[in-house]
């Protein structure tokens, strides 16, 4: 029934108030995201990323507006894409008394996948995120920056065509970072849409296509180039100041 | 310039400070003020344990129920001339004793009953029994029988219930002499020692461990952030639920063995009823109380207000389930609030079965209470986890 579309995700005027404090956290976010794009959502902390992210990946019932991943309506037909989806979120989510290897076996099974699909991945996973040292530690026992690859592994184990990474490069190494991102450069050659979400803005740059968030509000999107031209501005940082008018937003 | 450079870095504000002491009590203080649920805690758990316990324990065991049968006739003795009809006597000092509440019946009826549980016992004063004291007194007879068809799994409640036959017979008689034969009801069950404790400890384990390691673990499963990861999986909440019923009924049914074996062989404990009704009794419980945990886990935040749990549901159950206190001898008013307790449930279920040697037909309104409360935690359990996506 699905239609290859060009877009493999799509929002409509996307809203979400939080019951608790009436908060407008989203408000009338309409994104196209194209399959194979790297897309980075950047904004302050609190700008509305990570509840757009989770209203997308289903985790988060919206207020009101419409949401498409791969042609299917969700939340109402969330379960249908599910397989397809991995979800890296902001902390690190993981189970920290389970060792990293259990950790992204608990997913797999929770992805109904076999032990050979299981070993095969996780196998690639491990030497491609260079943990192989480290299956059998706790991950309570892990440094920063390797819980947060654990995180990814876990979200990558069952090779899903849309992948969401909330905040994944934040307090990570320079080297690490610049690792990250040809890893991300390679899961977009297999194909695989990314969806990232920073508060660094020169972050930004290297992905595909950008779109900056502020207060709930999507106040600029394209590639980074583009929108230097369209702003006459040298960094993704000077359109941010320019397009805020310096005017300060509570958070 | 050293000089001046030196007056600017004098070293100062080094000296102990009240004022950083009232800065920390102050922070202390508000920060306690912020957290209006432990301040409820402490408000009212004190209360609770006082009003509870004072009203628990404010006796021994007392409002007993028995059935008496009073056959005995009036006596004339030809000579020497005496009269005797000491049957009355003995039950208007049984209704006057505040131990036992008396109700008068048939014995065969009052046994049946026994053995229902709706008495501890069930007593016979024979239809000659003021004549055998007679003969007794003039030397023609050794000796005279009462008879006192007695629930024995409880050593507290028959001490009190055969204290008061003593005193009324002390009373009636003024002269001990009598034989009081006891009957003991469940095939014989005596307990007498710390195994009658062991179906309470069972129940108490149970409701304790799977609230709180239930709470625990989905409370850190939103602490860790993983509910968010698995919300976008194809998990569907019934499996999620059913995942933690199995993992905490594997770890409770490890817990229950410990006990059930540390007191067979320890404390010299018997199962009297059907091994497979008391593992089916305990799974029915288990499952009831993980549902409840899930629903619980809605109004824990942390860890922290998890474990306040353990209070709050410990304490009540303790003092009303019939665990310290047999329920009949609490005041009449505490005694509703003792059936809303699912530690009560528990308790007549597993001591039903292990002591007594009950059945599906004595306990079906235990059976049915917590297949109740399982349908009804089922529910609100499903609910909220669902509707905790739309928030």
């Amino acid at each position: 029934m699905t239609v290859e579309a060009e877009y493999v995700i799509e929002t409509k005027e996307l809203v979400k108030v939080y019951k608790t404090g009436k908060i407008k956290a989203v408000d009338e976010l309409n994104l196209r995201i194209k399959k194979g794009e790297i897309y980075a959502l950047i904004g302050a902390n609190g700008s509305g990323k990570t509840t757009s992210l989770n209203m997308i990946s289903g985790a988060l019932f919206p207020t009101s507006g419409e949401i498409k991943v791969f042609g299917y309506e969700v939340p109402r037909k969330r379960r249908l894409i599910t397989n397809y989806i991995g979800i890296a979120p902001q902390d690190y989510s993981i189970y920290e008394d389970l060792s990293l290897e259990e950790n992204v076996r608990f997913f797999s099974l929770i992805y109904g996948m076999s032990k050979t699909e299981f070993e095969l991945k996780f196998e690639e996973l491990l030497k491609i995120l260079r943990l192989e040292e480290k299956r059998k530690t706790a991950a309570k026992n892990l440094s920063g920056g390797m819980k947060r690859r654990l995180s990814i592994a876990c979200s990558l184990i069952h090779s899903p065509k849309i992948v969401f990474f909330d905040e994944a490069t934040v307090g990570v190494d320079p080297v690490l970072r610049s690792f990250f991102w040809e890893y991300f450069r390679s899961l977009k050659d297999e194909g695989i849409t990314l969806v990232l979400t920073s508060h660094v803005m020169d972050e930004a740059e290297r992905a595909d296509r950008i779109g900056l968030m502020r207060a709930g509000k999507l106040i600029a999107e394209g590639s980074p180039e583009e929108l230097k031209r369209k702003h006459s501005a040298s960094t993704i940082e000077e359109i941010f100041i320019k397009l805020s008018e310096g005017e300060i937003i509570d958070e | 310039m050293s000089k001046k450079k030196n007056d600017e870095f004098k070293p100062k504000n080094l000296n102990f400070s009240m004022r950083r002491s009232f800065a920390i009590a102050f922070k202390t203080i508000n920060q306690f003020r912020r957290d209006r649920r432990t301040i409820a805690l402490l408000s009212v758990v004190p209360i609770a344990i006082m009003l509870i316990f004072g009203l628990a324990f404010s006796g021994e065991v007392k409002n007993v129920p028995i059935l008496v049968d009073n056959q005995d006739d009036l006596y004339t003795h030809p000579f020497p001339a005496i009269s005797l009809h000491l049957g009355p006597n003995i039950t208007d000092s049984l209704l006057n004793d505040t131990s036992v509440d008396v109700s008068f019946g048939n014995y065969f009826d009052g046994i049946d009953a026994v053995e229902k549980g709706d008495y501890y016992a069930a007593i016979l004063i024979p239809a000659n029994f003021s004549e055998q004291v007679v003969k007794m007194l003039t030397g023609d007879n050794e000796t005279v029988k009462m008879f006192v068809y007695i629930d024995a799994t409880k050593p507290t409640i028959r001490a009190s219930v055969l204290g008061a036959v003593h005193d009324a017979l002390d009373d009636s008689l003024g002269e001990k002499g009598i034989n009081v034969v006891q009957i003991l009801a469940h095939e014989g069950a005596e307990y007498t020692g710390l195994d009658v404790g062991i179906p309470a400890v069972i129940a108490f384990v149970m409701i304790f461990l799977l609230l709180i390691v239930g709470l625990i673990t989905i409370v850190r499963e939103k602490i860790q952030g993983t509910q968010d990861r698995l919300y976008s999986t194809p998990l569907r909440s019934s499996e999620r639920l059913l995942g933690y019923v199995i993992g905490l009924l594997l770890i409770a049914f490890l817990m229950i063995a410990f006990v059930l074996i540390f007191g067979v062989f320890v404390f010299g404990a018997r199962v009297q009823g059907s091994v497979f009704l008391l593992i089916f009794a305990a799974l029915l419980f288990g499952i009831a109380h993980v549902f409840m945990a899930v629903f619980l886990s809605n109004f824990a935040q942390n860890e922290l207000q998890a474990i306040q749990f353990a209070p709050l549901t410990a304490i009540p159950s303790m003092a009303l389930g019939g665990m310290l206190v047999p329920i009949v001898s609490l005041p009449g008013w505490l005694q509703p609030i003792s059936y809303a307790v699912p530690l009560t449930y528990g308790i007549n279920l597993f001591e039903g079965i292990m002591l007594k040697g009950w059945g599906f037909k004595e306990l079906w309104l235990e059976f049915t209470v917590v297949a109740g409360m399982c349908l009804l935690f089922f529910v609100l359990a499903i609910l909220t986890v669902r509707s905790r996506m739309r928030d």
